[in-house]
């Protein structure tokens, strides 16, 4: 999977006819074989764009940054990078018009080690959702299959997966890389660093990063696309994604086979009513 | 510091035989910021209150926590009591240790007494963080809306206007006088039905403060109580009012003809028509479904035969705008079809009717001249069989709830049939007779023995033809024994049931109705005429089945609620409403998305201090929302906070047990 070339001709071609004022792609990192995402504002810098299985980050992150905010965008998404994109574009954080968007028929990225990621292995929607442009040859959709740890972790007891989630978030030093690095978390101020929110008060201690990591993954349950840009940015490798793996099966089996961000103009599981939805919890 | 004092009730017995009260009082003392706390019989009592007004003052309290009964039923008297001695009503707390402790656990006296005291400490720990809170003032549209011109909406109306409001009445006929307009006489006292309707419908149409907006109907609403706007479709109806004289040329020569509503489809009309001779407007419209000119563009005779000219083909819908303050709901009703009731024969005897066509036939101005006929072979029938609760009361097949008014009207019925037709008899069969009213019983039997009409208490099992007789088998209950009767004619009182157009219009106006289609009163015995939306009320038949003076009686009662709401320039409303905190909102909108009421929309505002650039936000319209918190539950943000439900006051409540 090496599209390189066909995004450099691209994104010059998008500068050239005055289409975008920003593109948003992956460089090398220049200390190894990993990229890194890069932001251009000046047209001559095309010609670092690279796109192949080392692309592995979510770039739809950078639209909520400031360089980008109410210009015009070029951008390369993967599958699950579009699914983000989708959520974002219904919760009026990015308007459509301003995008150029360059789909990509994502055949799976790979790790550190080479080996491809857990998460390509799962991927049901490996191509992009939303797009203006598509390149590779599309994969098509494929069937969820509940995550190999997930199933693991459904055998342990209610209290012992506790003790399990509260050993793990023992390491959390609270840095927030995490909710940084999402996507959708884009929130003008978190409502764990509010003066008023009693419950998380700022403090490193293991109940208030257990409570602040158990509030993230439920304020992206049901929006959450799996891209492990979060995973990626702990310095504490915290296995991030069993939150919203466990979410997004709970999901799953009780919203109608919700999947975040797959068709257009969804805005998450707890956001939307249906007459289905489970009600065994009311009398 | 906090300075709490807390009331703790005895209800009576209520509270008192299954909550130790003292106890609970010696628990709030306890809590550290309880100043004072003492028990009382009845609370809500006078005494009760001026122990309230007298503390306040004496310990210089700061909120007040009263352990009584359901905020719903006492929280403005005590809100008043706090106001009354110089406090802000809103710093008041109501633990509710009756409803959700004594009542639910009579059995566990010291575990309602345990849940007691856990309520009183939840409600302490919030009053500490309630804040001062003011009414919100809201201005008001002076004009009523009233929708649906029968006589629940022409008593609304007129009762309204003559209060000097403006009301706009709409109706969706040609003509307003509803299905009283239908009946020939009526119960108890058998006055003609149009001679009491007729001068109200006129008075309707000449009243000043009334605009009569007939062969419409209401698309759409939008605001809040007091600010409504509500969109109006009048539908073409190809006569020109303004110069049509109403002389009935064009209906007269019109070649079209369609069965008629008004007369249940006995007889036919045209296509060009006034619904009745006393319809008001007493002009015609023409049915556009029809009419041979708008379906095939040829024929015209109307235009050709009439004078002034006044109708025109080319007349479009029109929608039209009317800002209102108020809304009075007043569909009405329609029968019950009983086409389940297959042992009846309905739909393949032509000699079973359902009683709206017995009433047009023996109607003065009915089809018949007011002489009933059977509708096979136009004979007059001598043996009648009235049947009733057909559909109502009738779990398997109908409708489980009393109609309420087919046991009146049978016996009105079988009167009737006794004036028209002398050597008649009518059998009437019955499960009950529910005759609770002024006269009512009296008028049942005057039935039974002035016209000789036989009662039989059971209910009827088939119906079949022998001849041209309809043979009726049923029980007689009090004999124990099977019944056969040879009828000429069979009456079915089928169920009352409200208008088929109830839920999408209850849709439009932000309402609930029930599984019937009837539109919800906000409460059943305490709030019958209000709904659930603030300034949108309920009149007749709408609302649950009803005899006229019934229906009579919550039509006034709507227009004292609707002048009771005009009284001042202003609506006094709670201060529970959501608010944003801008520069927390993310403006991802999925309040807006969430909102029952349509109470947020969204504003831009600058970036920054002084930025060009512009970021959207959510905002609420404090006159609609309702303060039910889903916005609140929503925001990822935590930008929403809701007056009354702020997050500290929910904590501490949280925290406190």
């Amino acid at each position: 999977m090496d599209y390189s070339n066909q995004i450099r001709d691209i994104a010059a071609k998008l500068f050239a006819e005055g289409k975008i004022d920003v593109f948003v792609g992956y460089r090398m990192s220049g200390f190894d074989d990993n990229q890194v995402p890069v932001v251009i504002t000046d047209p001559k810098e095309t010609s670092v764009l690279v796109f192949t299985e080392k692309s592995v980050f979510n770039l739809t992150n950078y639209l909520k940054a400031d360089h980008t905010r109410n210009k015009r965008v070029g951008l390369v998404v993967k599958g699950c990078d579009s699914r983000s994109l989708n959520l974002l574009l219904t919760e009026s954080q990015v308007k459509r018009d301003k995008l150029y968007i360059i789909g990509v028929a994502c055949e799976g990225v790979v790790d550190d080690k080479g080996n491809k990621m857990q998460n390509c292995m799962e991927c049901f929607i490996p191509d992009a959702v939303v797009y203006d442009e598509m390149l590779g040859k599309l994969q098509g959709k494929k069937d969820y299959i509940v995550n190999a740890d997930i199933t693991e972790l459904a055998t342990k007891g209610l209290v012992e997966r506790r003790e399990y989630f509260e050993e793990i978030f023992e390491n959390c030093i609270r840095c927030n890389a995490c909710r940084h690095s999402c996507p959708l978390c884009y929130c003008a101020k978190c409502c764990i660093d509010q003066e008023t929110s009693t419950l998380y008060n700022g403090t490193n201690t293991s109940s208030s990063a257990f409570h602040a990591l158990m509030t993230w993954s439920l304020h992206l349950a049901g929006r959450c696309v799996d891209c492990r840009n979060c995973e990626k940015a702990c310095p504490s490798h915290l296995p991030l994604h069993l939150l919203h793996k466990q979410n997004e099966k709970v999901i799953y089996e009780n919203f109608q086979n919700h999947l975040a961000g797959v068709e257009e103009g969804d805005r998450g599981a707890f956001y939307k009513y249906s007459l289905k939805d489970p009600d065994d919890f009311i009398m | 510091m906090a300075r709490v004092g807390v009331f703790v009730c005895f209800c009576g017995a209520n509270i008192a035989d299954f909550v130790d009260v003292p106890t609970v009082v010696e628990e709030a003392k306890k809590i550290r910021d309880v100043k004072f706390a003492i028990d009382y019989k009845y609370m809500c009592s006078d005494p009760g209150q001026q122990m309230i007004r007298d503390a306040i003052v004496q310990h210089r309290l700061t909120s007040i926590v009263v352990a009584a009964c359901s905020p719903r039923m006492h929280e403005k008297t005590f809100r008043k009591a706090l106001s009354d001695a110089g406090m802000n009503p809103y710093l008041l707390e109501c633990a509710n240790i009756r409803e959700h402790s004594s009542w639910v656990h009579q059995k566990d006296k010291k575990g309602a007494t345990d849940k007691a005291g856990d309520l009183v400490r939840m409600a302490v720990a919030k009053s500490i963080a309630n804040e001062q809170l003011h009414e919100i003032s809201v201005p008001v549209t002076k004009r009523a809306l009233v929708i649906g011109g029968g006589i629940a909406g022409i008593q609304a109306a007129l009762d309204i206007a003559d209060a000097r409001i403006p009301v706009t009445l709409v109706e969706r006929s040609p003509s307003i006088g509803g299905r009283m307009s239908q009946l020939d006489e009526t119960f108890p006292t058998l006055d003609c039905s149009q001679c009491i309707l007729t001068p109200k419908m006129v008075d309707v149409a000449s009243h000043p403060y009334i605009e009569l907006i007939p062969y419409s109907e209401v698309i759409e609403l939008d605001g809040y109580v007091g600010n409504y706007k509500a969109k109006i479709r009048k539908k073409a109806s190809y006569v020109n009012f303004k110069t049509c004289t109403g002389c009935g040329a064009c209906s007269q020569k019109c070649p079209v003809k369609v069965p008629n509503e008004y007369n249940m489809g006995i007889d036919k009309r045209k296509a060009i028509y006034t619904p009745f001779p006393q319809a008001v407007p007493n002009k015609p419209v023409i049915d556009a479904e029809h009419c041979t000119y708008l379906l095939k563009g040829k024929c015209g005779i109307c235009a050709k035969v009439c004078e002034k000219g006044s109708i025109d083909y080319k007349m479009v819908d029109e929608v039209i705008e009317r800002e209102i303050g108020a809304v009075v709901v007043a569909t009405g009703y329609d029968l019950w079809d009983a086409t389940p009731y297959e042992e009846y024969g309905v739909g393949r005897y032509k000699d079973i009717i359902n009683s709206l066509e017995f009433e047009r036939m023996v109607s003065a101005n009915g089809p018949t001249g007011g002489v009933p006929v059977r509708p096979s072979d136009g004979k007059v029938p001598k043996t009648v069989v009235f049947i009733k609760c057909v559909g109502s009361r009738d779990k398997a097949k109908g409708i489980e709830f009393c109609s309420k008014i087919c046991c009146m009207y049978t016996a009105k019925h079988a009167i009737l049939l006794h004036h028209k037709v002398h050597d008649s008899r009518a059998y009437i069969f019955y499960m009950d007779i529910r005759a609770a009213g002024k006269g009512y019983e009296e008028f049942v039997n005057r039935a039974q023995v002035e016209t000789g009409a036989v009662y039989l208490r059971g209910r009827v099992s088939k119906i079949y033809q022998k001849g041209d007789k309809l043979m009726v088998r049923g029980e007689d209950g009090q004999l124990g024994q099977e019944v056969e009767v040879e009828a000429d004619l069979v009456v079915l009182a089928t169920a009352v049931i409200p208008d088929k157009g109830n839920p999408a219009l209850a849709r439009l106006l932000g309402i609930s109705y029930d599984k019937y289609g009837y539109l919800s009163e906000a409460h059943p015995k305490l709030r019958p005429v209000e709904t659930a939306k603030a300034g949108i009320f309920l009149a007749g038949c709408t609302q649950a089945p009803k005899d006229i003076p019934e229906t009579v009686a919550q039509a006034s009662a709507c227009a004292a609620k609707v002048c009771g709401l005009f009284a001042g320039d202003t609506i006094k409303k709670d201060p529970m409403v959501s608010t944003v905190s801008k520069e927390f909102c993310s403006g991802c909108q999925n309040c807006v998305k969430v909102c029952p009421y349509q109470a947020i929309v969204t504003e831009d505002i600058p970036l920054g201090h002084g930025a060009k650039e512009m970021r959207t936000v959510a905002k609420i319209n404090e006159g609609v929302c309702q303060g039910c918190g889903s916005c609140v539950a929503i925001c990822r943000s935590m930008a929403i906070n809701l007056a009354g439900f702020t997050d500290p006051q929910i904590i501490n409540e949280i925290v406190a047990i």
